[in-house]
């Protein structure tokens, strides 16, 4: 089995350090594509042994299980790009938020009539093979697609499978879960140094803190509430904080976090649909998006680094 | 009304919590027969409670309806439609049908069954499996009063029923259907309370629980409204006008409010759907 990223990016690299890791397929296997060279998930997909092309017909070739890994407003006109070229035996996994299995469907299906493809959202906890991932399955993809696909994310973390209309909330849980977790343990962080800790000591505790917390509730059948009561001795030093943080609303801004992420999802997903762009803008926008992204070298703005740029072409300029 | 009472039969369709608790305090008034109840549920899981009142368990929804006057639907919303259907060969005039069924409004009910049937929507919560549910229901368009004085006199011992326009339902699920998880908070956060001040935790919720009992009953039973209770407990300089002063300075009240208002907006958005 061949796997393929249409996308070298933070997603690409992540996936692919995971499977790598464990062992699921081999780097020489995978084949990723970007217009840009210089990104540093580039170089380092690269360094892994993952085959590296700015083309993307050459990833699609290459592959039976082909990853999306692009921005979403990215989608369209990969799936232009990309469709004459799918075959009956590639399975599409799109992995950009808030883009509809339907959508993709519909956009294939000029190019063929039954385009399997299937939709995850992951996290990039998949990099230490401990990412949170769900999938929703196609029309026309089989249970075996889905079992595929499922063998290969349980690789690199929990899997499982979900109707479609779940998939923006575990968006906004999981999906933006690992940001909420950073600024936590950042927090923590600055009050073990304010209570003199060193830095570095106490970011180490304060991420352990959380990794044990976390495997503590994964492993027993016990309710989050219980574990609390449990590390709570009556008139200590937890309850007297856990108060202070019931002061400060800090369910409620857990529950307002993934609530807004679930919803700011929701909203691009409406935006996309209603873009109407001419053909000739959207070249250029994208074109200019692409160059906006970090890494991308602002070579005296767009028009001067064709070379490498593929997106709307099949010829692979060097 | 004792005599027609031993010749009714009743159906239930669903054989979850809502539909044993319902049950259980029709029972308890002992003017119903059990031999004339029939609870028709898909799977055999839920039915041994139900076979120890003594009543017939099947697996056939028209049969408990053809059976039956009195029909009580105790399934989730998405099913109403299915079983309505299923059962429609069997229902007549006689029948009157009680949904039990969140969001789904009485219009909907009355476009789904024949003209003519009786319809009443029933909304009651948790604690009615043990006998002590707050019970709303309101009559659709061909529900007769004597439907409501029955129905009342039926679900008596499940705990406190009143009637009321479909408007309140919403409100009754904010309040009552929901309202028992705020409690729930409530005491949780009590406890803590009690915790941090130095109790072990299990007691502490045990002592919470009760408190909650106690104070609930005192409620409903002393006939003085809960403002009158409060300040009897309120000694001046003493701790309990202390505690509540914390209370108010957190904002409970209007907390509480909020609380019941978004969970009857949704409610309502739920119904509308």
């Amino acid at each position: 089995m061949s796997v393929g990223f249409i996308g070298a990016g933070q997603l690409a690299h992540a996936l692919v350090k995971g499977f790598t890791a464990a062992g699921v397929i081999a780097a020489h296997r995978i084949t990723a594509s970007s217009p840009d060279n210089d990104l540093i998930t580039v170089a380092g997909l690269r360094k892994m042994g993952v085959n590296m092309t700015t083309s993307n017909k050459e990833a699609v070739q290459k592959s039976d299980v082909l990853f999306l890994a692009v921005k979403p407003h990215i989608i369209p006109f990969v799936l232009d790009e990309i469709g004459p070229d799918i075959e009956d035996r590639h399975l599409i996994v799109s992995c950009a938020a808030g883009v509809t299995i339907g959508s993709i469907e519909k956009k294939l299906m000029q190019y063929r009539t039954n385009p399997k493809v299937m939709r995850i959202m992951t996290n990039t906890p998949v990099v230490v093979r401990e990412g949170a991932t769900v999938y929703a399955t196609g029309t026309h993809a089989e249970v075996e697609d889905g079992r595929l696909l499922e063998q290969l994310m349980s690789s690199v973390g929990f899997c499982t499978e979900v109707e479609e209309d779940l998939i923006d909330p575990v968006t906004g849980l999981s999906g933006s879960g690992p940001a909420y977790a950073f600024t936590a343990v950042d927090a923590l962080a600055d009050g073990g140094v304010k209570m003199g800790l060193p830095r570095r000591l106490a970011l180490r505790l304060g991420a352990q803190a959380l990794l044990g917390a976390a495997k503590m509730l994964l492993d027993s059948e016990m309710h989050p509430g219980q574990l609390k009561d449990n590390v709570c001795s009556p008139g200590g030093a937890t309850i007297h904080a856990l108060h202070v943080m019931e002061a400060g609303g800090f369910r409620s801004l857990l529950i307002n976090a993934v609530e807004t992420s679930c919803i700011r999802t929701r909203e691009l997903q409406f935006l996309a649909d209603q873009e109407k762009i001419s053909s000739a803008a959207i070249k250029k926008t994208t074109l200019d998006k692409v160059m906006q992204q970090p890494g991308v070298e602002q070579g005296g703005g767009v028009g001067v680094r064709t070379a490498g740029v593929s997106l709307f072409n099949n010829r692979h300029k060097k | 009304m004792a005599s027609d009472l031993s010749h009714l039969k009743i159906g239930f369709i669903g054989a979850g919590n809502m539909a044993y608790g319902i049950l259980k305090g029709i029972l308890k008034s002992g003017d119903i027969n059990p031999a004339n109840v029939t609870v028709s549920a898909p799977s055999i899981n839920n039915f041994p409670r139900f076979q120890e009142l003594g009543v017939h368990v099947i697996h056939c929804n028209g049969d408990a309806v053809s059976e039956a006057q009195l029909v009580f639907l105790a399934v989730k919303p998405h099913f109403i439609r299915t079983v309505v259907n299923e059962v429609l060969p069997h229902l007549t005039e006689r029948h009157i049908i009680v949904s039990v069924a969140a969001g789904v409004t009485l219009e909907t009910l009355e476009q789904l069954l024949p003209a003519g049937v009786e319809t009443v929507r029933l909304m009651p919560n948790l604690p009615c499996v043990l006998q002590e549910g707050a019970l709303l229901f309101a009559r659709g368009s061909c529900a007769t009063p004597e439907t409501a004085s029955l129905l009342k006199h039926l679900l008596s011992a499940c705990g406190s029923v009143e009637e009321g326009p479909e408007s309140w339902i919403d409100i009754h699920t904010g309040l009552s259907g929901s309202g028992v998880a705020f409690v729930y908070l409530f005491a949780e956060a009590m406890a803590e309370g009690a915790v941090k001040m130095g109790m072990p935790s299990a007691l502490a919720q045990r002592i919470a629980a009760q408190t909650m009992l106690g104070a609930g009953r005192m409620l409903r039973d002393s006939g003085k409204p809960a403002a009158v209770l409060r300040g009897e407990v309120c000694t001046p300089g003493g701790t309990t006008i202390y505690g509540l002063h914390a209370l108010e300075k957190g904002g409970v009240r209007s907390a509480a409010m909020s609380a019941v208002e978004a969970a009857t907006e949704r409610a309502r958005e739920l119904g509308r759907k």
